[in-house]
């Protein structure tokens, strides 16, 4: 009997430490373009079902941070990576890690929308189709209709579903690059200034689908909008010059930052 | 601080401090005419505050709508957001004050403080309007210079104004039941008390206000006790 309630608090505990654990978890992280270093030592924790924020003034190496995390910087030839990143756990630069599948578990969204040249079915449908999801058509219709839905698109393009992705609007655009990336059912979704092209309404779109997105994902986001970091994300990462100056919740840094520099950019007196 | 990028949100953000701290130099006014009457049984006084409190109350008003286009327009964050989102509560808090003063002048007007026939009662009110001047002046100087100590100890000897105050309604009280046919000028005297405890409470809530701008920090009653410790050896 005692036996028996110590392995339930046994794995209780064990619970409670994998839910404190990072997903994403980089430590030591130097990033070099040639000899030109981006990324100083940086250390930074990623939550579970969260969303994180990127902030910091342009070049202070935020996209080269979000490209650590699905090793995107593997394809830039001039780019060496120093340190540790971990998703849950393992090593991603591990050399017996598949690049392929690692990048299937962590969508990527980008500044600019960037739909293939196909159809809009086409473009949803690839990602499944590549990592050979669906062999039967009607499963593949299925899971391009929930992805479209949970990017909260479906209603707007089920009646276009063959015409091209580029025809759609900016907004539309945005969120079909995002139903292509949940398609693969990622863990994890990486956005760099995923609405600094976007209109308010479907920058509000965008953010309601964060929003709704962050209880099955774990979200990190770039921005440029300190009002954006604040409405959508928990947690939130101050970058300056290719080092990591400040990270906590979200609200300490838009109410009291701690550090001088991260107070003087989210108020507008960096010059 | 450094200046903004954007220095019109400087200008901005000067010009609902400068209103508030002119706010607070009108009422400091007030109150020091508050004593004047108090000594004098001053009524013309009396009925310049009541005039100068539509003053208080216009620049109350033009502060709030600076703060308010603020928020809308620049969206502010960390020392900037708390700055002007407490720029609308140090208006109100101001503005009660005018109110009080302008209410003890109201009283005052009505009667005859000489048929009080109190004059130690007089003097603990002169003593308690000086207090209060005291510590809404401590405040302000804190909050024009972006300070709190000043703030913190207001704040936390926010009784002592308490003591002067029950002191003095012991005080009225007793003057009742020796002189009950002076009850109708002693009366008056009850609320000139009340009103004046009532700005040292603003005082206290500018001071918590101050505090958070300042620091960022909520004070709490949790804060309170720790000062305590601190203080008592
Ligand atoms: N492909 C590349 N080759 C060489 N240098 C690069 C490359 N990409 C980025 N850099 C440099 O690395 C630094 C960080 O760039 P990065 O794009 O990560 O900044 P960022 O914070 O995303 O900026 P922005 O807000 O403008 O997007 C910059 O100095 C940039 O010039
Ligand atoms: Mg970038």
């Amino acid at each position: 009997m005692v036996n028996t309630i110590d392995q339930i608090i046994n794995v209780f505990d064990e619970q409670k430490i994998r839910k404190n654990e990072a997903l994403i978890s980089c430590s030591g992280v130097n990033v070099f373009y040639s000899d030109k270093q981006a990324l100083f030592d940086v250390n930074l924790d990623i939550k579970e079902k969260e969303v994180t924020s990127l902030i910091g003034p342009s070049g202070c190496g935020k996209s080269t941070f979000l490209r650590c995390i699905n090793r995107m910087n593997d394809v830039i030839e001039t780019c060496s990576i120093e340190g540790l990143v971990k998703i849950n756990g393992q090593d991603i630069y591990d050399p017996k890690i598949d690049v392929v599948e690692l990048r299937a578990k962590i969508g990527m969204v980008f500044q600019k929308p960037n739909p293939f040249p196909k159809s809009v079915y086409e473009n949803v449908a690839y990602g499944p189709r590549l990592h050979g999801m669906f062999i039967n058509k009607s499963d593949m219709d299925k899971k391009v209709e929930e992805s479209l839905v949970r990017a909260g698109l479906w209603n707007e393009v089920k009646d276009r579903l063959q015409e091209p992705g580029t025809s759609l609007s900016g907004g539309q655009q945005q969120r079909l690059c995002i139903a292509r990336a949940i398609a693969v059912d990622p863990e994890i979704i990486l956005m760099d200034e995923p609405c600094s092209s976007l209109d308010p309404i479907a920058t509000a779109k965008i953010e309601e689908l964060i929003d709704e997105l962050k209880v099955n994902y774990t979200i990190t986001i770039v921005t440029h909008s300190m009002q954006q970091a604040a409405r959508v994300s928990q947690k939130t990462a101050f970058f300056h010059l290719g080092h990591l100056i400040e990270v906590g919740e979200t609200e300490n840094i838009f109410r009291n930052p701690i550090n001088k520099q991260t107070e003087a950019y989210v108020t507008g007196r960096y010059g | 601080m450094s200046d903004h990028i954007v220095s019109s949100f400087d200008e901005e953000l000067n010009e609902i401090t400068d209103g508030l701290i002119n706010m607070g130099a009108l009422v400091l006014a007030a109150l020091r005419s508050v004593e004047e009457i108090l000594k004098n049984d001053d009524h013309n006084l009396a009925q310049k505050i009541i005039d100068n409190d539509l003053q208080i109350n216009d620049l109350g008003q033009s502060i709030e709508i600076k703060a308010f286009n603020t928020l809308a327009s620049r969206q502010p964050m960390a020392f900037d957001l708390r700055l002007v989102f407490s720029a609308v509560k140090m208006s109100l808090y101001l503005e009660r004050c005018g109110d009080m003063c302008k209410g003890i002048s109201k009283r005052i007007l009505k009667g005859d403080l000489t048929e009080a026939d109190s004059p130690n009662t007089i003097e603990s009110l002169v003593t308690l309007t000086n207090r209060v001047y005291e510590n809404l002046s401590l405040v302000l100087e804190d909050y024009a210079a972006r300070t709190s100590e000043k703030s913190l100890e207001v704040w936390s000897s926010d009784n002592e104004i308490d003591s002067i105050y029950s002191d003095i309604l012991m005080e009225i009280l007793n003057n009742i039941k020796s002189k009950p046919e002076a009850i109708e000028a002693l009366v008056p005297l009850f609320f000139i008390a009340r009103y004046l405890e009532r700005v040292g409470d603003q005082a206290t809530n500018i001071a918590e206000v101050t505090h958070f701008i300042v620091t960022g920090e909520v004070l709490t009653d949790e804060k309170e006790i720790q000062i305590e410790n601190e203080t008592t050896f």
